[in-house]
């Protein structure tokens, strides 16, 4: 089974905050941009519940200082998210270093969230847009909605 | 006397080694900064440094590819002007479309992606050439099969395309080096590179991308090959420019080429 998490900052984020000066060089109308990193755990099924307590352990991923760490229900992007992945990307079987009880395959995503003034989602039409000019190299990269 | 401007970007920080092996060739070059894109049209070539342009966010070099102050290096590319990226510089010019060019300004048909180690490396290399140098303007003296020493110091070096494309990159000739042993021998590239490409070229030839550094292996005190412990007790000897000046040597050549004295 796949089990997902997002990491995302509850500091300033710098890189989300350069994101969205090229987007509005770029006129793509967002206020706001969201990034959260996504990790992607294969996990044998008798491991998985204690998989939150692991990760949440791993200083590298993450730092309760600054980050919010979420399980996702599924391991698919959420309504008006994208994820962008390596196309030619090779799972990992450790995480800084270490090997997690019961995990056989790791894969690290960013996810996008554009939203507008009133805090909605952005027309799917400039998420595209957002996507196919900035967000994600398609000669390395593929973008996952 | 062409005029040659050094672009620096937040998180640049190979300019200063550049602009010294700029002079060190006799060419007149400055430092320009980002925030300063209205005075890059006066002058006749560009050369973006290594560094970290923009902390590597969200990808390497892809903010500044879209940076104001890129919009003059694109428009003088278009028109002839020589254009020459190092390391984060290569990376700025493929994430701006300028190389290889394939499919328009900013529209990006290859990357230089993370390493195949997934980690930062740092290992002397030789870049051997692997285009004609007489298509190449950016090239132009420099002489077939020449070995240019230098250091491959990236963490996101490694050429990554479709398969069309990487064969487009052969057949239409921008693949400008690969990565060989010093008697330039091809030898697999370090970071996992497709082709074991170390440096991209456009159609043109007037905009040349390379991964590794030749101004960081210019000097005689910078050499790995035993010419440093050669030149011990000789100051002059040890602060000659050699190895990868040569590099630089050619590109002062096809500057003048391109701008009349």
């Amino acid at each position: 089974m796949t089990r997902a998490f997002a990491v995302s900052l509850i500091i300033p984020d710098n890189a989300a905050f350069t994101a969205y000066e090229t987007l509005a060089r770029l006129g793509i109308p967002a206020a706001r941009v969201v990034r959260s990193d996504i990790w992607l755990f294969d996990v044998a099924p008798e491991a998985a519940a204690e998989l939150s307590a692991s990760v949440a352990q791993i200083e590298t991923l993450y730092n309760p200082n600054k980050h919010r760490l979420v399980e996702r229900t599924s391991d698919a992007p959420e309504p008006g998210e994208v994820w962008v992945a390596s196309r030619d990307e090779a799972p990992e079987t450790q995480i800084a270093g270490r090997r997690l009880p019961g995990v056989t395959a790791i894969r690290r995503r960013t996810a996008w969230r554009l939203l507008d003034e009133d805090g909605q989602d952005v027309s799917q039409s400039d998420r595209d847009r957002a996507v196919a000019t900035f967000l994600c190299n398609p000669a390395f990269q593929v973008a996952i909605t | 006397m062409p005029q040659v401007a050094v672009v620096v970007f937040p998180g640049t920080n190979s300019e200063d080694e550049t602009l010294r092996a700029l002079h060190a060739v006799g060419l007149e070059a400055e430092l320009v900064h980002w925030s300063a894109p209205e005075s890059l049209a006066r002058f006749d070539a560009y050369v973006l440094p290594g560094g970290f342009a923009y902390e590597d966010r969200i990808r390497a070099g892809a903010v500044a590819a879209y940076d104001a102050v890129m919009d003059p290096v694109i428009e003088g590319a278009e028109t002839g002007k020589l254009v020459l990226g190092i390391c984060n510089g290569a990376q700025i010019l493929a994430e701006a479309g300028l190389v290889p060019g394939t499919a328009g300004m900013r529209r990006p048909t290859a990357a230089f992606a993370p390493n195949a180690s997934g980690r930062f490396q740092s290992v002397h290399v030789y870049l051997k050439l692997a285009v004609a140098p007489e298509r190449v303007p950016i090239l132009a003296g420099i002489e077939p099969g020449a070995v240019i020493p230098g250091w491959a110091s990236h963490g996101d070096g490694r050429l990554a395309a479709p398969n069309d494309e990487l064969e487009r990159i052969v057949a239409d000739g921008h693949l400008a080096f690969i990565y060989a042993d010093r008697d330039g021998n091809p030898v697999p590239a370090p970071n996992g590179a497709a082709l074991d490409c170390a440096g991209l070229v456009n159609r043109a030839g007037n905009v040349l991308a390379i991964m590794p550094h030749p101004e960081r292996d210019a000097w005689t005190y910078q050499h790995v090959d035993g010419s440093r412990d050669a030149a011990r007790g000789d100051t002059a000897a040890m602060l000659a420019p050699s190895g990868g000046i040569r590099f630089f040597e050619h590109f002062a050549h096809a500057v003048r080429g391109q701008v009349p004295a």
